[in-house]
């Protein structure tokens, strides 16, 4: 059969309330001239005339050992089978899971035999997220963060319910867990349906996708900005009354003594990190790390350049922690500034008029943070490498070229070894002496890669590699790819 | 080598416009009702050349599954739309509807003297008469119902899990349930004739089977994906099996297939998608990917002992009760009627 017939397939994930049944509904109701078959775990509300619906009662089958790179869906087989006992198949297949459901066995489920991966092609999972509450559920929860980790596209929906400070912060902490996603901010769900459908994420002939910022060499600091600083007190502040908080957490007035009150009672008893408990967030637990460095003179984006090696020396010292009300110079280790809730302030004092590069670990509108009465002559952002996550991405890129037998018995090692723990996998790889580009991809164990088209003239051949999944190691990554070197 | 002993002979062909997934005869072998994958119901009359044929129903977006009374002339439809039908053979008119369940029955079968009807739905199994009447429904199974079948006794009534096999035996007050455990996605269970043995397939490429005398159990791998196609011998010595494109039969004969290897036949150039042992005989039909129906005589030859080309990819493959016939349905709708012929 040829592989041109096989019928497209979308899962579609995220949680009750999401928006994910608005999409459907938009979906369906389109005019795409498709016919398209929905299999739902829970009956909704989605009823479209000559479209199939069809409940399905989510059913795990564990083959072989139990292990979770080995489970499907029994009610996917069922059903799909059920689907293609017809001379005229659907043109598109959409799958909606429950809010709780692993997206891993959904998309095992369509690599499973030969006969499955000649009638079906998976084309992307996408997952809904609602802005307004996805914080806390990836606080609380392990399936928003598998749901996060298994897209290939994301719906950030209810954006209007949430800051740009909150939607920035949310949308660094998805980058984190999911380093290649396409992110749509949405409201209403609403997004152009291109999108969404025969996105082709998993086909191999469509070239690997990967924002490039998620390869660039990472930092651990986001943002840099070029200011120049008149000679004696300036004041830092964070916060913002510009725009309505939406968090419900309980509310601080922007005040000194109470932060100073909250950090005594910290330096009385607890050495944990845990004093933010309402706190969604837990990127700046122990302060905001933010160095100020003195900066020579050029052309400002080169200034920022060539401070970028003195910042990443900075940041590799522990820094001061300081509270609310504390004074900041120029120096060569951060400090560890409290951002509170809803706002705090900080002086910077200047001994000498000048050039200064404010670096921050994380893009300073997140926190509103801005030096008073100062715009930066020039800012720039970077690609940060996140620890906080137990669910992230791993990047790889290296242009020497791969020994094809390495490559497989070191992915063969990492899929029996790290299978369970690496929920996606993506990769294009340069082969000795092949004119034509491997590409791979991966769910947990099932894998599937192939030689595709050449490598087009005048681009350099570079390998990509894509892991996202649980407690990945980049070293022992790095170590293995590089062991495949010919 | 011997000469075949029998042969099939085409008898006649219909062209359906639907996708065949069920068939089912009645019991003298004079007709047959068919389930498209569309969802048309059709009776078809078995004479010889062209072979009539009569819509008699539609399931909605899909009919799913068709079983024959095994003593009268009347027959048994489910669908997609969720309805459970029995009609009468002879004027193909509907004498009763029922809709048991919100999950599509893809499951039904006669007890072998007729007098129930089992059919399943999801989890859920449920027990008619044979006037589709009244319903009795057993308590709902931990996972869905893969396949079910009744033994010859019509006292035991087997349900392939994802989890082994269940067998309810429909004596007494209540009926008692035994789980034969077996840790995988098991989606076809057939008992043996002489009631010795339950076998089933399983989706993780396996054979599993039971000594039901004491529940002592075995498994058969090395099957290249799931094992959806098995089948006794009418004399309950041979178990035959699809693995890709051959046929495995193990000998139940001695000692057991335990510790032997089976007999594989080649013959088949793609995967064999239907099996049918003979009912009561021992001609074993099989149809695959490559096109081809084949008939063969396990035990006796290695290779296939007749051989036809089909139009296009076969869907199902059923004897008559009597042995005498074979129907072949196919995915574009043609039915192909073959008559078992002896040398």
């Amino acid at each position: 059969m040829a592989t041109t017939d096989r019928v497209p397939v979308t899962v579609l994930t995220g949680f009750l309330g999401s928006g994910k049944t608005t999409l459907l509904n938009r979906i369906l109701s389109e005019n795409h001239g498709k016919r398209i078959a929905v299999i739902e775990n829970e009956f909704g509300e989605v009823g479209i005339d000559h479209q199939l619906v069809i409940g399905a009662e989510e059913e795990i089958f564990e083959t072989n050992n139990g292990c979770i790179c080995c489970t499907v869906r029994g009610d996917l087989l069922r059903i799909l089978g059920q689907l293609l006992k017809r001379r005229d198949k659907f043109d598109y297949i959409i799958v909606e899971t429950t809010g709780m459901a692993d997206p891993g066995p959904v998309a095992q489920t369509f690599f499973l035999d030969d006969e499955f991966k000649q009638q079906f092609l998976l084309d992307a999972i996408v997952t809904v997220i609602d802005a307004h509450h996805i914080e806390k559920h990836l606080d609380e929860m392990k399936e928003p963060g598998e749901q996060v980790a298994f897209a290939d596209v994301i719906l950030l929906n209810k954006v209007d319910l949430v800051s740009e400070a909150e939607l920035e912060r949310i949308e660094r902490r998805i980058r984190a867990i999911n380093g290649t996603a396409k992110i749509f901010r949405t409201r209403n769900a609403d997004v152009p349906i291109e999108r969404v459908l025969d996105v082709g994420a998993f086909d191999l002939n469509r070239a690997l996708a990967v924002d490039s910022a998620f390869l660039e060499p990472q930092y651990p600091f986001e943002w840099a900005g070029l200011y120049d600083l008149a000679a004696g007190r300036h004041e830092l502040r964070t916060g913002s009354d510009a725009h309505e908080h939406h968090h419900e957490h309980h509310h601080h007035d922007e005040n000194c003594d109470h932060a100073h009150h909250e950090h005594h009672a910290h330096d009385h008893g607890h050495h944990g990190h845990d004093h933010h408990d309402h706190d969604h967030d837990h990127a700046h637990e122990g302060g905001l790390a933010v160095a100020l460095l003195t900066a020579g003179a050029g052309e400002p984006a080169a200034v920022i350049a060539d401070n970028i090696e003195p910042a990443v020396r900075a940041f590799a010292e522990d820094g001061v922690q300081i509270d609310c009300g504390g004074t900041l110079k120029p120096a060569t280790a951060p400090y560890r500034i409290d951002v509170g809730h809803d706002g705090s302030h900080f002086h910077i004092d200047i001994e000498r008029a000048g050039r200064y590069v404010l670096v921050v670990e994380h893009a300073p509108i997140e926190f509103g943070l801005r030096i008073e009465g100062a715009k930066p002559i020039v800012e720039r952002r970077f690609a940060s490498h996140h620890h906080d996550e137990e669910i992230s991405s791993i990047g790889l890129t290296d242009p020497r070229a791969v020994d094809p037998n390495k490559l497989n018995d070191w992915l063969s090692y990492l899929l029996k070894s790290r299978g369970a723990d690496i929920f996606r996998m993506k990769g294009v790889v340069s082969i000795k002496g092949e004119p034509r580009r491997y590409v791979f991809h991966g769910v947990h164990m099932m894998f599937d890669g192939q030689l595709e088209r050449p490598w087009p003239p005048g681009v350099d051949r570079v390998n990509t590699l894509v892991f996202i999944g649980r407690n990945l190691d980049r070293q022992e990554l790095e170590a293995g790819f590089h062991s495949c070197f010919a | 080598m011997k000469s075949p002993p029998a042969l099939l002979e085409p008898r006649g062909t219909a062209v359906l416009d639907d996708y065949i997934v069920d068939i089912a005869w009645a019991a003298d072998g004079s007709r047959l009702a068919v389930a498209g994958g569309e969802g048309k119901v059709c009776r078809i009359e078995n004479s010889s050349d062209a072979l009539s044929v009569s819509e008699v129903g539609q399931h909605g977006l899909g009919a799913l599954a068709v079983a024959w009374h095994p003593k009268q002339a009347l027959f048994v439809s489910s669908g997609q739309d969720g309805e459970l039908r029995l009609y009468d053979a002879i004027d193909g008119k509907v004498l009763a509807r029922q809709r048991p369940s919100k999950s599509w029955t893809t499951h039904l079968t006669f007890s072998p003297d007729g007098s129930q009807l089992a059919s399943a739905a999801g989890k859920q199994i449920s027990l008619w008469n044979s006037q589709l009447e009244s319903q009795h429904a057993l308590p709902s199974l931990e996972a869905t119902v893969a396949a079910l079948g009744f033994d010859k006794s019509g006292r035991d009534l087997a349900a392939a899990i994802n989890g082994g096999v269940v067998v309810h035996r429909l004596e007494g007050p209540r009926y008692p349930v035994r789980h034969y455990r077996w840790a995988a996605p098991c989606i076809t269970v057939n008992f043996s004739g002489n009631g010795k043995f339950l076998a089933a397939g399983t989706q993780d490429g396996s054979v599993h089977f039971w000594y039901l005398a004491t529940g002592r159990d075995s498994q058969m791998r090395g099957y290249p994906g799931k094992v959806d196609q098995l089948g006794w011998s009418g004399d309950s010595r041979y178990l035959a099996t699809a693995a890709g494109d051959r046929v495995v039969v193990w000998d139940f004969g001695g000692k057991g297939p335990e510790g032997s290897s089976p007999q594989q036949l080649a013959g088949h150039t793609d995967r064999i998608e239907c099996l049918a042992y003979q009912p009561r005989g021992n001609f074993l039909a099989t149809a695959g990917l490559d096109w081809r129906l084949s008939l063969w005589l396990p035990g006796k030859f290695p290779a296939a002992i007749d051989a036809h080309l089909t139009d296009s990819e076969p869907s199902c493959l059923r004897w008559s009760p009597d042995g005498r016939f074979l129907a072949l349905g196919e995915r574009k709708g043609k039915l192909s009627i073959f008559e078992l012929v002896r040398i």
